[in-house]
């Protein structure tokens, strides 16, 4: 059995889960008007962390200040803080490190093109060291779908017997680059995003680190804090269709939600998280995957309104967050829906609903025609008297 | 007229890599888009820039650019109308 | 795992199954094995290379097996030579950000070309790692088979740092129980 154990999140809304899931729950975002930021010459509107807030807090915890870049600053607070809140020994030769990131350190390029810290895996290498360990790190760079194929990938490994634990760590953080990008595709929304909803206009892009630390438990319940979040199922499917454009018919997402659904209890369903980026095409394509999968009826949501899209950390930060929506038993309200805007219901909602199921889906789409999916669920597990530390045998 | 839309079909292979093309094998009245050369959104999106770097127009409204990049008769049109360089 | 076909390509040879086939540059060895696929000269060098490895690769697969194939790519510089020139787009004395080298900066694009050319409705994923680390790669590699049932894994590497610096050293693979040929 594959568990999560541990996981944060740091966000302009806090810097660690709890902090986060209370301003959603309190219906907060950070996404805010940006004028002159990265000296673009279009206003965006994003959520953008506090660079300096950040630094500060790394010169807290760390040795040497500027050696680290602000995504690897990031990166390395978020996992300090799950690693020490299961106690682990991060640098164990069972414990590999799993980062998903689109673009790292890319803002580099404008000041120092040719620096080995402009390769993502370069980073990843830094950030593992920075805790000990020494097995190589895998990063997972697929467009927005990074975050679930990292749990995909740091699961699979556990599977195959080499390593008991996997850190994943998501992040993306943003810089002209990234911004320009997106912009010069149209896609951003100029106010905050409305997913799913019939007025949306576009995405607004977001910075966040999200970690969560898997370890491969085996058959034994050795965790006496009650539950359990144990991996239930996942999928990965290319629309083959086109680059940058989703499927007109949902072909991936669907085959990602069939796949899932022969693995999960149906009825045991809380809801399904979605990208829901809030551009036309998405949300539409999600409703027609939805649709074809006989999930209109079951609650769906979206955290983008709160965060943004956090590119390589969307995938992280969205699964923990519906963790903490089924250990609650309240389904978030999705910020900015009001009303249906989408050929097919998605049933979303703008007020939180309650729920006491246990299992929750996870999806998300990206370029390249990908798409991909996790199911995770919540497992009541008897409390026992001691609690194993982390990275011991 | 001609001078720019010879000056368009050269720039437009450039911009949207239509390698083994030349300006003779382009039809200026074909659509660009669905039949003829298949373009696609990226290709559009891709002229937006080209018109705005070549020709200092900038469009800023999506649904609009459908009917100016119909075919490269409908945009030396729009280009000849509207160019600010 | 069993290996069906595998590829080597560099500046110096293009290596199909352990023979030489071709010698030449990636434009020529398009025109030589495909030549039927206009958006070739749209696509980005590194997507261009694991374009031909794949054609290749799957020249000789029927359709229903690849509509189930699975792509797990990997290699060392992501899509950096790419993220360098979109970074030229944007400097502040010619500001023209470009959306088709834009999309060019994720290195998985590589796999969804290859999934659109192929009809592949499989999984699609890509890996960077700080170096070549074979053992790593092929652990990935056949963890794939772990969660899931693809009827053949289209892996391997694909990096590319300049016109005469590139390598794809892919192969197709089925799991122990499925046989292609």
């Amino acid at each position: 059995m594959i568990a999560c154990i541990a996981d944060n999140i740091i966000s302009p809304m806090g810097l660690t889960t709890e902090e986060n899931f209370s301003s959603v729950s309190k219906g907060m975002s950070m996404l805010r008007n940006h004028e002159d930021t990265f000296g673009l010459p279009e206003a965006f509107c994003a959520s953008m962390l506090d660079r300096e807030l950040i630094s500060g807090l790394f010169a807290d915890h760390a040795l040497s200040d500027n050696e680290y870049t602000f995504f690897e600053k990031l990166c390395i607070l978020s996992a300090t803080d799950a690693i020490s809140s299961c106690a682990l020994q991060a640098e164990c030769e069972d414990v590999i490190f799993v980062i998903s990131t689109t673009k790292g350190n890319v803002d580099m390029l404008e000041t120092e093109p040719d620096c080995p810290g402009c390769r993502l895996a370069f980073s990843a290498e830094k950030i593992a060291r920075y805790f000990g360990n020494t097995n190589t790190s895998v990063v997972t760079s697929n467009a927005c779908v990074s975050g679930v194929c990292a749990q995909i990938a740091a699961i699979r490994l556990l599977l195959g017997g080499k390593y008991r634990y996997a850190v994943i760590i998501g992040c993306d953080v943003l810089s002209r680059f990234i911004i320009s990008g997106f912009q010069s595709f149209k896609a951003l929304s100029p106010e905050p995003c409305r997913p799913f909803d019939k007025e949306r206009k576009g995405l607004n892009l977001g910075e966040a680190a999200g970690t969560m630390i898997l370890e491969n438990i085996g058959g034994t319940n050795v965790y006496g804090n009650g539950s359990l979040w144990e991996f239930a199922a996942c999928s990965n499917h290319n629309d083959a269709n086109h680059i940058s454009g989703p499927s007109r018919t949902g072909e991936g997402a669907f085959r990602v939600l069939k796949d899932i659904l022969e693995k999960i209890d149906r009825d045991d369903i809380a809801f399904v998280n979605l990208h829901g980026t809030a551009t036309p095409y998405n949300d539409e394509m999600e409703s027609i995957a939805l649709h074809r999968s006989g999930l209109e009826d079951l609650p769906a949501n979206g955290f983008k309104g709160y965060f943004g899209h956090t590119l390589g950390a969307a995938g992280i930060i969205e699964t923990i967050l519906s963790m903490k929506a089924v250990e609650t038993g309240v389904i978030p309200a999705t910020k900015g829906y009001g009303t249906k805007g989408t050929t097919y219901g998605i049933s979303a909602s703008s007020a939180t609903r309650e729920t006491d199921r246990n299992t929750f889906i996870k999806i998300l789409s990206g370029f390249g025609g990908s798409n991909a999916g996790i199911a995770y669920r919540r497992r009541n597990v008897p409390p026992c008297a001691t609690f194993r530390k982390g990275g011991e045998a | 007229m001609n001078e720019l839309i010879d000056k368009l079909k050269t720039q437009i292979i450039e911009a949207l890599n239509l390698e083994d093309m030349t300006i003779s094998d382009i039809d200026t009245e074909a659509p660009l888009f669905g039949s003829g050369l298949g373009l696609d959104s990226i290709d559009a999106l891709e002229l937006i820039v080209l018109l705005e770097r070549e020709y200092g127009i900038k469009l800023t409204n999506p649904a609009e650019s459908k009917e100016i990049f119909r075919s490269v008769a409908t945009i030396a049109d729009y280009v000849s109308k509207n160019r600010t360089k | 795992m069993n290996t069906v076909s595998q590829v080597r390509i560099t500046r110096e040879e293009t290596i199909l199954d352990g023979k030489c086939i071709f010698t030449g540059s990636i434009t020529e060895l398009y025109r030589e094995f495909a030549g039927d696929y206009p958006k070739f000269f749209k696509m980005d060098s590194l997507c261009r290379l694991g374009f031909m490895a794949a054609e290749l690769l799957l020249k000789n697969i029927p359709a229903p097996i690849r509509e189930n194939a699975a792509i797990a790519l990997f290699n060392r510089n992501g899509s950096l030579i790419t993220d360098r020139n979109y970074q030229k787009t944007v400097s502040d004395d010619n500001y023209f950000p470009s959306p088709a080298l834009f999309v060019y900066t994720l290195a998985n694009i590589v796999t969804g070309e290859i999934a659109i050319r192929n009809k592949i409705y499989g999984e699609s994923s890509f890996y960077i790692l700080d170096e070549y680390d074979a053992a790593l790669i092929e652990d990935i590699a056949a963890s794939v088979f772990i969660t899931s049932s693809p009827s053949l894994l289209l892996t391997g590497w694909v990096d590319y740092n300049d016109e005469t610096d590139y390598l794809a050293d892919m192969k197709l693979v089925t799991d122990n129980k499925t046989k292609i040929r």
